[in-house]
């Protein structure tokens, strides 16, 4: 917190050079929004209900999938780290498969189940999926081979040794993949609803976008930005410090 | 219960630069005994515990355990680790009831018999505390605590006070004793500190190296409570230092 005046001063800054660009005519307002007019245009998609719809319809569109990727990712990264013959085979393609951009998969999407929320759910699983599992992967492979030992030794087996020592002691890579997992499936989710013009953030930009509405089309990317920060910097940050000083890594 | 070591032999590394760790060890333990293994680093102590724990297995020989043959690891042979490999994610309660749990024994019944334990270790304020919180003394402690409770018919310890500083081994070794008189255990215990073994055992089993076999057992009925610089231990300690020196190895 140290840094927050100069926080405050940076973003003042920015907002004040952008009101005096805006007021020295330039451009003309419907290019080149001014700050105060973005602003307006959030109150009214604020009190319209418009933007809270948009914002939980992406929301939810999400959470399905990131859902999916976590549960699929850990297990494909459970059985890649423990499986020799699932690391060499699935293993390589997962590496693969991870390369391609969320985005690339909407064509597929759109082509398999329509301009529907299965779709959008679809790519945005997909696109998170491999971070979690290549996070998990790790975590597993990084296992104190002694925790291991020592809870064989005292008699766990099985499903006892994956839930009560392979992913608590994995835990700490697997949070991170988690983290990772929601960047990747919170731009999946903007992008693929601005391809598929189905409801949500990304069609909203999409309409305002139709409309030639500069100051709405900024004014969503602020509420996109913000969601991005508040999730990643406040939510996965505070688990990740808990997690990390807990497990004695920090 | 009885436990023999019978020409348990051990290779490292590949078929074409194997490196014989262990050159067959033969070891009797008895029931009650506290037997230390002592030797330098690096001569297959700590493997050859590891043998007896069922984590590795040998290339030949065998250990046999009431007379049958030991092919895995179980909760009758229970280690405790050099560094004590206690659970980060799991609170100093849980950690020592961790083996209980894995038993399918009801809470209540694990509560009660990690509480005699965590007693015993002087551990019960320090329950609901996690392993961060912990100094490496009060983690060895939380290990043997954690080993007890299974009520192992061994003990295997791996260099448990190697990390720890003086003063704190001090106090662990003369509680260590305790610990053995008050549960009759049967203790095998690896270090490679000569005043350890000494303070400790029953019986002293030194190990040379590469291949290590065993090059003598002391039989140690000095009085107890023994403690760490008592001079009544300087003549024992004598046998020990000259045991481990080896007349065919250079330095």
């Amino acid at each position: 917190m140290k840094y927050l005046p100069h926080r405050v001063a940076f973003y003042a800054g920015i907002i004040a050079v952008w009101q005096l660009v805006s007021m020295a005519g330039v451009w003309p307002s419907n290019v080149f929004p001014s700050p105060y007019e973005v602003a307006e245009d959030l109150a009214y998609g604020a009190t319209d209900g418009g933007l809270f719809y948009g914002i939980a319809t992406s929301m939810w569109r999400l959470l399905v999938g990131l859902g999916i990727a976590i549960g699929g990712g850990v297990i494909l990264g459970v059985l890649m780290a423990r499986v020799e013959s699932i690391n060499q085979t699935v293993g390589s393609l997962v590496l693969g498969l991870q390369s391609i951009p969320s985005i690339a998969w909407v064509p597929l999407a759109i082509l398999w189940y329509g301009l529907s929320d299965a779709g959008i759910i679809f790519v945005v699983a997909i696109g998170a999926i491999f971070a979690v599992t290549i996070n998990t992967y790790t975590g597993v492979k990084n296992i104190d081979p002694h925790f291991i030992e020592a809870a064989r030794n005292m008699g766990a087996k099985g499903t006892q040794l994956v839930f009560g020592v392979l992913l608590p002691a994995a835990f700490p890579y697997m949070i991170t993949g988690f983290k990772q997992g929601w960047a990747f499936a919170w731009r999946g989710v903007i992008g693929a609803e601005l391809l598929f013009a189905f409801l949500g953030l990304g069609h909203l930009l999409y309409a305002a976008r139709s409309l030639t509405d500069v100051s709405y089309v900024i004014a969503i990317m602020l509420v996109i930005m913000g969601i991005g920060l508040a999730v990643d910097g406040v939510v996965f940050r505070r688990a990740e410090d808990k997690v990390m000083s807990r497990w004695g890594l920090r | 219960m009885k436990l023999e070591a019978r020409g348990v032999t051990k290779y490292f590394g590949s078929d074409s630069h194997k490196l014989q760790a262990l050159g067959g060890i033969d070891l009797e333990v008895e029931a009650g005994d506290f037997v230390c293994l002592v030797g330098p680093s690096g001569c297959g102590k700590s493997t050859f515990l590891r043998i007896v724990a069922g984590l590795d297995s040998p290339d030949d020989g065998q250990i046999l355990f009431d007379g049958r043959r030991v092919t895995e690891t179980g909760p009758e042979r229970i280690m405790v680790f050099q560094e004590g490999a206690l659970f980060p994610w799991l609170t100093v309660q849980d950690n020592v009831e961790f083996g209980l749990k894995m038993a399918g024994l009801p809470r209540e019944q694990r509560s009660k018999i990690a509480k005699r334990y965590l007693d015993m270790m002087q551990l019960s304020k320090f329950a609901g505390y996690y392993t961060y919180q912990l100094s490496t003394g009060m983690k060895q402690r939380v290990a043997i605590a954690r080993a007890l409770v299974m009520d192992p018919d061994v003990l295997l310890m791996d260099e448990p006070f190697a990390a720890l500083d003086e003063q704190t081994r001090n106090l662990l070794l003369v509680e260590m004793q305790l610990v053995w008189e008050k549960t009759k255990k049967t203790i095998l215990f690896v270090t490679h500190n000569i005043e350890e073994a000494a303070v400790l055992g029953t019986k002293i089993a030194v190990f040379g190296s590469r291949p290590s076999v065993i090059r003598k057992e002391i039989v140690n009925d000095l009085p107890r409570p023994r403690a760490g610089g008592d001079d009544s231990l300087g003549a024992l300690k004598g046998v020990i230092t000259a045991a481990l020196r080896d007349p065919g190895e250079p330095g």
